[in-house]
């Protein structure tokens, strides 16, 4: 498919690692270990103290990282907002949920109006003061991905610049659940938000190319697929210098990285490989193509292919 | 041609099927009543499907007992809406659902025994999320690929066709089945009492003395289908989705604003979108939840876009109950029959229009008159304000 260019031109990210504020920090990262916890950046620079004070992790993550991202691009407003979330707003959610199990009488009800999925981007929207097309997708491991597409699709409609992104909270409920669930974690269960300007133009700013993304749920053949993927974008496998994955290495290509011992687990980590990727490509100039390959849950595959911007 | 709905399925408070649906509606027989099924609720009023899981689960033939009622009553409909349709292996086909409590229904149950130590059942999460009430369906209709889910509160049902007629439009997909789909849950019942906006009494949309809204629980979905896709299946189209806009109101993390602004905006780009004239709108299957704050903020929406010239307006909501996330998807199917029935549905319980507007609902249910055009809102937390426009097929 003939599809014009879309450009990447601010990222920001908040994770278990030093992302925030630190571009080339793709060249310093090792994997995350048990005493790695999130790095938060000084929220009070990005939020409003009184709204700052009730908002969960998520939030905070998800509404400093688009205010960098703003600020990166130096646009004005985002024409839109499309946010992507595996399980939401948990803390709130759990919260609220123990005070109505547990407490008799009058409910306080903020937990309740923080916990539903699409609070992130109706916050984004509060605190810049946005009028644009606000969208939440929460499709499990593929949250993100669903994401990126609706703003591609936004960008071919005419929006010029739209702001991306997704996060996903830890709670300590889920440690249990993993657990009692047998769920085999390949590295430890963590937070974390990364939001992009997705843009229609380089205005000199760009630091990827985003060429194309894609999902498959209920996958049966998940080589085949990628190898569909790379063939409409005129790719063969040797022609991608470096593939980040969760789940199986791809076959062929110059180079694998796994994501998840940098990032850790959560639905929405493979946002943390597109920054990841996009400041591989701003670091190391021998980088033209770059796959990001997501199944963290093996019947969902989710494809982003990045070039550089010289290329 | 643009994007054509083939196929609908309905299921709420008021029926199992489009034709139990659409006969409640003629009848102006409304499914808010004392809760039956949800058990140890402080709501003495809902509107609840009249079906238990395990009904649900042995007519739509499904095993296994971990599945969410969020997964069966959208199973209900989306059955009905796909009908007889066969996979394709040429005809992109996708889901997507919406719902905004997900599995909740039962992860509630289970949090309560976690709480307690009453050995909790740790396999009923894995129905939780959301993205898996729609996996659930999906594996079901035996669709894969494009498979998402939405969640942006009480608009999300608006915003899955919103997003299933540009997948089309782009050319990513040929026809995809869309809906949303909640079920009641003592959360979100505990949820919108801890806002003092559940109301004891039977909901009273657009009316002075509403004092909030009543939930409700179902799921609609609607089957669409481009140019291609109709080629090869040879369906024959119900009606157009022809407008939609989506646009928020960054006024208050719950609340609408009081100038209509997000909702006014919504308005105005969905009907742009379809390309009629104002004049042109029959109908207005209005969010009305029976909120003092979305009836005010809604009716003053609807002045700044229509003027004096607002054309006959409803909300179904004393019908069904607010559904949440399936709002706006089963009053999608309700637009649909509105024009291919001929039909403007009352507005219940209306007696006095709000002071500050003056707006006077439809009351009476008018048979044969011409709806050509319907505009339905949804409505959600976090300022998110959907519109949709449904044409008839040319």
């Amino acid at each position: 498919m003939n599809k014009a260019a879309l450009y990447i031109t601010a990222a920001s990210t908040v994770s278990h690692q030093p992302t925030f504020g630190n571009p080339g920090f793709s060249s310093t990262l090792g994997p995350i270990v048990a005493d790695n916890a999130l790095i938060s950046p000084d929220y009070k620079a990005y939020i409003d103290p009184g709204l700052l004070r009730r908002m969960s992790k998520i939030l905070r993550m998800a509404v400093a990282c688009s205010k960098d991202c703003i600020a990166q691009a130096e646009i004005e407003q985002p024409d839109a907002i499309v946010v992507g979330t595996g399980l939401g707003c948990l803390h709130d959610t759990e919260k609220f949920l123990n005070t109505s199990l547990t407490v008799d009488g009058l409910l306080p009800p903020t937990s309740f109006i923080q916990s539903t999925h699409n609070t992130m981007a109706g916050q984004i929207s509060l605190s810049i003061g946005n009028h644009g097309y606000n969208m939440t997708h929460t499709q499990n491991t593929l949250s993100f991905e669903h994401a990126l597409l609706d703003a591609s699709m936004l960008l071919r409609e005419g929006d010029r610049h739209v702001l991306v992104g997704a996060a996903d909270e830890h709670i300590d409920i889920l440690e249990d659940i993993a657990a009692q669930l047998s769920f085999e974690a390949p590295a430890r269960l963590t937070s974390g938000a990364s939001f992009f300007v997705l843009s229609k133009e380089n205005r000199g700013n760009a630091a990827a190319i985003l060429t194309d993304v894609h999902t498959t749920g209920g996958i049966e053949n998940a080589e085949a697929e990628i190898d569909a993927f790379l063939i409409r974008n005129g790719l063969n496998a040797s022609d991608v210098d470096l593939v980040f994955h969760a789940g199986e290495p791809v076959q062929g290509v110059k180079g694998n990285v796994p994501y998840l011992p940098l990032s850790g687990v959560y639905a929405t980590a493979s946002a943390f490989a597109l920054h990841y990727a996009v400041d591989s490509l701003q670091t190391n100039a021998s980088l033209k193509n770059v796959l990001i390959c997501n199944a963290l849950r093996k019947s969902n595959l989710g494809l982003i292919l990045l070039q550089s911007v010289e290329a | 041609m643009g994007v054509c709905i083939t196929g609908i399925g309905v299921v709420s408070a008021i029926g199992m099927s489009v034709e139990e649906n659409l006969s409640a509606l003629r009848e102006g027989k409304s499914g808010i009543g004392p809760l039956q099924y949800l058990q140890g609720t402080k709501a003495s009023l809902a509107g609840e499907v009249k079906a238990s899981n395990e009904d649900l689960r042995k007519s739509l033939n499904v095993g296994t007992e971990y599945v969410s009622r969020t997964s069966l009553l959208g199973l209900q409909a989306a059955r009905e809406a796909w009908g007889d349709n066969k996979r394709s292996g040429v005809i992109r086909t996708g889901i997507i659902s919406a719902t905004s409590v997900g599995g909740m229904d039962r992860s509630e149950v289970f949090y309560k025994d976690y709480l307690s130590q009453n050995s909790p059942d740790y396999q009923v999460l894995t129905t939780h999320d959301s993205g898996s009430t729609t996996e659930r369906i999906a594996a079901e209709l035996g669709i894969s690929g494009y498979i998402n889910t939405l969640s942006t509160a009480c608009s999300s049902g608006a915003n899955a066709i919103m997003l299933g007629a540009r997948l089309i439009l782009q050319g990513t997909l040929d026809r995809v089945l869309v809906g949303g789909s909640d079920a009641l849950s003592r959360f979100t019942i505990d949820g919108f009492r801890s806002l003092m906006i559940y109301d004891e009494q039977w909901c009273r949309p657009f009316d002075e003395s509403r004092a909030g809204l009543n939930l409700g629980e179902g799921a609609g979905f609607l089957l669409l289908e481009g140019e291609k896709s109709l080629q090869l299946t040879g369906n024959r189209p119900i009606c157009n989705v022809s407008g939609w806009a989506n646009a928020a109101d960054a006024y208050h993390q719950t609340a609408s604003s009081p100038d209509g602004k997000g909702a006014t905006l919504a308005i105005e780009n969905a009907i742009r979108r379809a390309g009629i004239g104002l004049n042109e709108v029959s109908y207005v299957n209005a969010h009305g939840t029976g909120t003092k704050n979305n009836d005010h903020s809604e009716s003053v929406a609807l002045r700044n876009v229509f003027g004096d010239h607002i054309p006959p307006f409803s909300s179904t909501k004393a019908f069904t109950g607010h559904t949440l996330a399936a709002a706006g998807a089963i009053e999608a199917v309700f637009s649909v029959l509105a024009i291919q029935h001929h039909l403007i549905y009352p507005n219940l319980n209306y007696q006095d229009s709000i002071a500050e507007t003056g707006l006077v609902p439809a009351t009476l249910l008018e048979t044969g008159a011409e709806v050509n055009a319907v505009l339905s809102n949804s409505f959600g937390f976090g300022g998110n304000n959907s519109s949709l426009v449904f044409t008839r097929y040319e």
